[in-house]
């Protein structure tokens, strides 16, 4: 006997992230999922994001990793709302998480609402967490074939931040290949070139993150997961 | 290696399509594994295996359909399966276009022994 299911093997997350969105929308959260491989620099960059901030700036981070608390403290010290998710050995965050970790929270206090996820380029790819815009993280130390390597991620992704860009002179990295690398997998891709240690770059990251916030506030259902 | 969660999650439904239809033992699972979905047909399989070992699944069949990924052109609409990661409109070389297929994540069927 053959029963037809036909529903997605990630419907129960689907569900809870469609919640989410509902939650954020309500609220006028924007909210940003940050991606990308381990050690390129998404708590350094979300550090340097909030140390630019006003005091009075109504932003909270959720920082994904597998162990530890080390994230939360170091972005803690900007004096923002910090919650680490340890997620015990998962390689990525999913929306029950985000939910459960914002059930102390007042979204009604927040304008902006950082993710930061596990760090892969694999697997966070797949698990829709009610975000705005998912953001690719890329440094130049890593080689500029990962675009063509991890091209799920690129593909939909709405920004690439090509981070640690002060160490371009000592590393064998073809800045303009790389991009192309990006452009190739995803067409028209906007990409930010960023340095958390000389502070090249913020400015433009900071006004992408304002110009996209003020978008998904007038176009509310934006940013609906791809399939 | 995410494909452990997601295999989990089509045993779990897989277990409660078999109890809602009389509890008979599930012989197939029907999937639909899109080419950029991000999941690894292989590592997706021994996960299936994995967790069924010692259960009324153990040895369950899979058929996987593996659909390409197709894009739709923002220009002409033409809809066309990109060489690699090229996305080029091939009838009018328009760079932008949307991706229509090939994200898929799906339980298709269950199939049971019949009671």
């Amino acid at each position: 006997m053959r029963v037809a299911v036909e529903e997605k093997v990630l419907s129960e997350n689907d569900k809870l992230a469609m919640r989410l969105r509902a939650r954020f929308r309500a609220h006028r959260v924007f909210c940003i999922n940050l991606i990308s491989s381990p050690g390129s620099g998404k708590t350094a960059l979300l550090e340097r994001t909030l140390a630019a901030l006003p005091a009075q700036a109504r932003v909270a981070v959720l920082t994904g990793d597998i162990q530890t608390e080390n994230d939360a403290r170091r972005l803690a010290r900007a004096g923002f709302p910090v919650k680490q998710i340890t997620t015990g050995g998962t390689c990525h965050l999913d929306a029950a998480m985000v939910e459960k970790a914002l059930a102390d929270w007042q979204l009604a206090d927040l304008d902006v609402l950082f993710i930061e996820n596990v760090g892969n380029l694999v697997c966070p790819t797949s698990y829709d967490l009610g975000e705005h815009a998912k953001i690719v993280v890329f440094s130049v130390t890593e080689g500029e074939d990962k675009p063509l390597k991890y091209p799920s991620i690129f593909a939909i992704a709405e920004l690439c931040v090509v981070n640690k860009v002060d160490l371009l002179p000592y590393v064998p990295f073809d800045l303009a290949r790389a991009i192309a690398n990006v452009r190739q997998v995803h067409p028209g891709m906007e990409v930010i070139e960023t340095s958390c240690t000389q502070l090249q770059g913020l400015d433009a990251w900071l006004a992408w993150i304002e110009r996209r916030r003020q978008r998904a506030l007038t176009e509310p259902e934006g940013g609906e997961p791809l399939s | 290696m995410h494909e452990l969660a997601i295999a989990s999650a089509i045993v779990e439904r897989a277990q409660a399509v078999a109890q809602a239809n009389g509890g008979g033992r599930v012989l197939k699972l029907g999937l639909r594994v899109g080419e950029i979905s991000g999941v690894d047909p292989d590592a997706l399989t021994f996960g299936i295996d994995a967790l069924c070992r010692g259960t009324p699944l153990e040895g369950v069949a899979l058929e996987m359909e593996r659909p390409k990924r197709r894009q739709r052109c923002a220009a002409c609409k033409t809809e066309f399966e990109p060489e690699g990661f090229l996305v080029a409109c091939p009838a009018c070389q328009h760079q932008t276009s949307e991706c229509i297929a090939g994200t898929e994540l799906d339980v298709t069927y269950i199939e049971l022994e019949d009671p």
